[in-house]
């Protein structure tokens, strides 16, 4: 079993890295073409672009809501949040360009009772102080990035090797990034932030799997690398069985922490192919060519 | 007997020195969390963190309770003897009610939760048009604060912020305010200047004002309230305020010329207050005070509602902006809010409520996945141990450096609780792994892989320390203290723990 297990995968890695990268020029693909249809490489919620957040403590009828704020703001935004136990509605999320005291006008209009500190949160960010968050958390984003890149190359010390675990957390963001904006995601501040998350999260697998191969002295290649699959796959599911949970199972959970978790869930179901497809083929490569 | 290494000892002690800060109390009763400093319960002994157990002897054992004691005083019309109980000794006085204190319930442990979770208002406020140096912002931040303590606002935090580039701003968070509240605060700039016969006679501040009248019924104090229409109630409020010898001197020089009106009671010119430039009042100079360097000057003014308490809230709060003011001046620069949010308790206690439950779901599904794959019950406990550790020496930290613990924290302490779990699978697998390399040999590696996954996760979280004014910092922080804590206390022990298991079997 283990023989021929080994006589295929030397014969198909390189086969295998084709499939992360078609996925990874898709993603590129579609994130250029969403740039030129949006302006932007995300969806931003108003805590980026600037407008106002009303979740109001209230089971309300969604549908009649939105027509109704939708004629004074047509970008106006609306979700609900469930309770875990019984499923009820227990606030209503309304996001819109507006500022705060507009919009809270026209929702009392429409329930019929003010807004208090008691049955709603009302969150304001001014347009400007949205782009500079904005451009600051990109900025964030590239230097982790960077930090990142840095570790990398003092622990392992040679170029290919450091190259495919940056190569496949880049991939990973890629992916990630695409697939969230596929589901029409509307970006917050906190959402970027598990991207950072991300950065961090998903090299551990590509660390192990970097280390076992160059590290290690018995067993072949491809025993290291099965062996750290076997390892860093069961790592990279536990950590999506503990996050997706926070998305699907428990629902009232404050909007921008179910946003964290969403990102992190796809960013490591990306990380699966990358690490294992991606980093793991190029350090096979690196091996056979080095004749290690 | 087993035999427990320094490792695992030390994760004891700091398991130990964790819930000393945490330190949980089942204590009853209610928290001050503010209190007005100049009014009766504070000139009587009454400070904020003193816990309130009775009043006028019944036990106080929950918010209820205390606003039920606390509106039967509304109820009275004179002064009554007020009896508190707290756990720092008794305070007796005579007032008319309790007022000028807030209160809470006693917090179950000293972990502070931030606004996303216990509700209030937070505003993040940046000066018109300049940037200001950290030296000014300071200067800002100081007497915002001022201003803050003298509206009785104590239960607030209010730091300068800095972003990655460079911008400085204030970040203002009060807990159980509005944002009305803080947009009245430090919405506006609140510059007041008193002027006659277009010459500004005196304005808000130490430099013209010696004091402000506040809180004593013998010189401030809404004076009449009236029925002005069908729905119209209108209260008018008077408090006197003491001039510096200066302004009172410039008030002699503007006013020694002015003539009399046609009553003869009154100099032709009147007073006109002004806040940021719009007149908000007039007031009448009486003909005994012409050319006079007086320095006491009573200033009058009123509030509206559409019932007689609502003029009167009005009338008061009015008259409170405008002490506050006059007693505080005007802030240094012209201000605006760029952010502005406000989060209502009960919402922050339903986040709470679903936060607990995660983490005993997410507990729950990593026993059971972690059982499947090693069919051990003593290495699952052995990582839900070590899981629980990090998460609670977490907190433990958060407590001892008063940390308010928000929303994008709690993520943080999930995300560190995960990578936690991740490593401890790789000791696991590493010391099980079949090789010939001796124990010893095997955790090394473990820990090398270990030590290059936290070095990538902390120089990942670094600049969200700065990014975006630092609003997410909670999220890099717990992150970081929760590696920080696996990698030096619980990972080490763990591996002792894994390496006993394994020897022994």
């Amino acid at each position: 079993m283990e023989e021929s297990h080994k006589n295929w995968y030397d014969k198909k890695y390189k086969l295998i890295l084709l499939i992360p990268i078609i996925f990874l020029i898709i993603c590129v693909a579609y994130l250029a073409s969403f740039y030129s249809k949006n302006g932007d490489f995300i969806i931003k919620d108003s805590s980026l672009a600037g407008g106002t957040t009303i979740t109001l403590q209230a089971d309300a009828d969604t549908q009649q809501l939105e027509d109704f704020l939708k004629q004074k703001f047509p970008d106006v935004y609306i979700r609900t949040i469930a309770d875990i136990s019984s499923g009820k509605h227990i606030a209503v999320i309304i996001d819109s360009s507006a500022g705060p005291d507009e919009l809270k006008a026209e929702l009392e209009s429409f329930l019929g009772y003010p807004l208090t500190s008691e049955n709603s949160n009302i969150e304001f960010s001014g347009s400007s102080l949205g782009q500079n968050f904005y451009r600051q958390l990109v900025i964030a984003v590239i230097i982790s990035f960077l930090l990142m890149s840095i570790v990398i190359f003092f622990l392992f010390r040679t170029f290919i090797p450091s190259i495919a675990v940056i190569f496949a957390a880049l991939a990973d963001i890629v992916m990630t990034l695409a697939v969230v904006n596929f589901l029409g995601v509307r970006l917050s501040a906190a959402g970027i932030a598990a991207f950072l998350m991300l950065i961090g999260y998903s090299v551990d697998t590509d660390i192990l799997l970097t280390t076992r191969v160059l590290k290690k002295r018995e067993g072949s290649i491809n025993q290291r690398i099965y062996s750290s699959l076997r390892t860093g796959a069961f790592m990279t599911s536990t950590g999506l069985l503990a996050v997706l949970p926070a998305f699907f199972l428990i629902t009232g959970l404050p909007d921008s922490f179910r946003q964290i978790f969403l990102i992190l869930g796809i960013g490591l179901f990306c990380d699966l192919i990358n690490t294992w497809m991606t980093n793991a083929s190029i350090i096979k490569w690196y091996t056979v060519a080095k004749r290690l | 007997m087993i035999k427990l290494s320094f490792r695992i000892w030390m994760l004891i002690i700091f398991l130990f020195l964790a819930a000393l800060m945490i330190s949980p109390t089942f204590e009853k009763g209610v928290l001050i969390r503010s209190i007005e400093t100049d009014s009766v319960a504070f000139e009587n002994g009454l400070r904020q963190g003193m816990k309130i157990k009775e009043i006028n002897f019944v036990k106080i054992e929950s918010l209820e309770q205390y606003s039920q004691e606390v509106s039967k005083f509304l109820e009275e019309e004179n002064l009554s003897r007020i009896d508190v109980l707290t756990d720092q000794g008794e305070f007796i006085f005579l007032g008319d009610d309790l007022a000028s204190l807030t209160v809470s319930e006693i917090p179950r442990t000293k972990v502070k939760t931030g606004l996303d979770l216990s509700g209030g208002a937070r505003a993040l406020v940046r000066a018109v048009n300049i940037s200001l140096s950290e030296a000014e912002m300071q200067d800002l931040v100081s007497i915002t604060s001022q201003r803050l303590n003298a509206f009785g606002l104590s239960d607030l935090n209010i730091r300068p912020v800095k972003d990655l580039e460079g911008n400085n701003y204030m970040l203002i968070e009060i807990a159980g305010a509005t944002t009305e509240d803080i947009k009245e605060i430090v919405g506006k700039q609140g510059k007041f200047e008193a002027k006659v016969a277009n010459q500004t006679v005196f304005e808000g501040g130490k430099n013209d004002i010696s004091d402000v009248c506040r809180n004593d019924a013998t010189c401030a104090a809404i004076t009449d309230c009236s029925q002005i229409s069908q729905e119209e109630f209108a209260c008018n409020f008077q408090f006197t305020v003491y001039l510096r010898e200066a302004a009172a001197q410039r008030h002699a020089d503007v006013t020694r010329n002015i003539s009399l009106d046609s009553s003869g009671q009154y100099l032709v010119e009147d007073l006109y207050l002004y806040i940021d430039d719009k007149e908000v009042d007039t007031l009448k100079i009486g003909a005994s005070l012409r050319g006079q360097a007086t320095t006491q000057i009573s200033i009058q003014g009123s509030g509206t509602g559409t019932t007689q308490n609502d003029a009167l809230d009005d009338a008061r709060a009015n008259m409170n902006k405008l002490q506050t003011i006059l007693l505080t001046g005007s802030l240094p620069y012209e201000v605006e809010i760029v952010k502005l949010d406000a989060i209502s308790p009960s919402l922050g206690k339903e986040f709470t409520k679903n936060i607990i439950w995660l983490a005993l779901v997410v507990f729950v599904i990593i026993s059971v996945v972690l059982f499947v794959k090693y069919r051990k019950i003593k290495i699952t406990l052995a990582v839900i141990l070590t899981m629980f550790s990090e998460a609670f020496i977490t907190l433990g930290v958060a407590a001892l450096l008063k940390w308010n613990l928000d929303a994008s924290s709690i993520a943080g302490i999930i995300a560190g609780m995960g990578t936690g779990v991740n490593d401890q699978i790789i000791i696991i697998d590493e010391s099980k792994s079949g090789d010939s390399a001796g124990i010893k040999e095997k955790i090394k590696r473990a820990l090398f892989i270990i030590m290059g996954a936290f070095f990538t996760i902390v120089a990942a979280m670094l600049p969200l320390f700065w990014a975006g004014a630092g609003m997410l910092r909670g999220f890099a922080f717990t992150t970081i203290i929760g590696i920080t804590i696996g990698i030096l206390i619980t990972r080490p022990a763990f591996a002792d723990i894994i390496r006993k298991i394994e020897t022994n079997s």
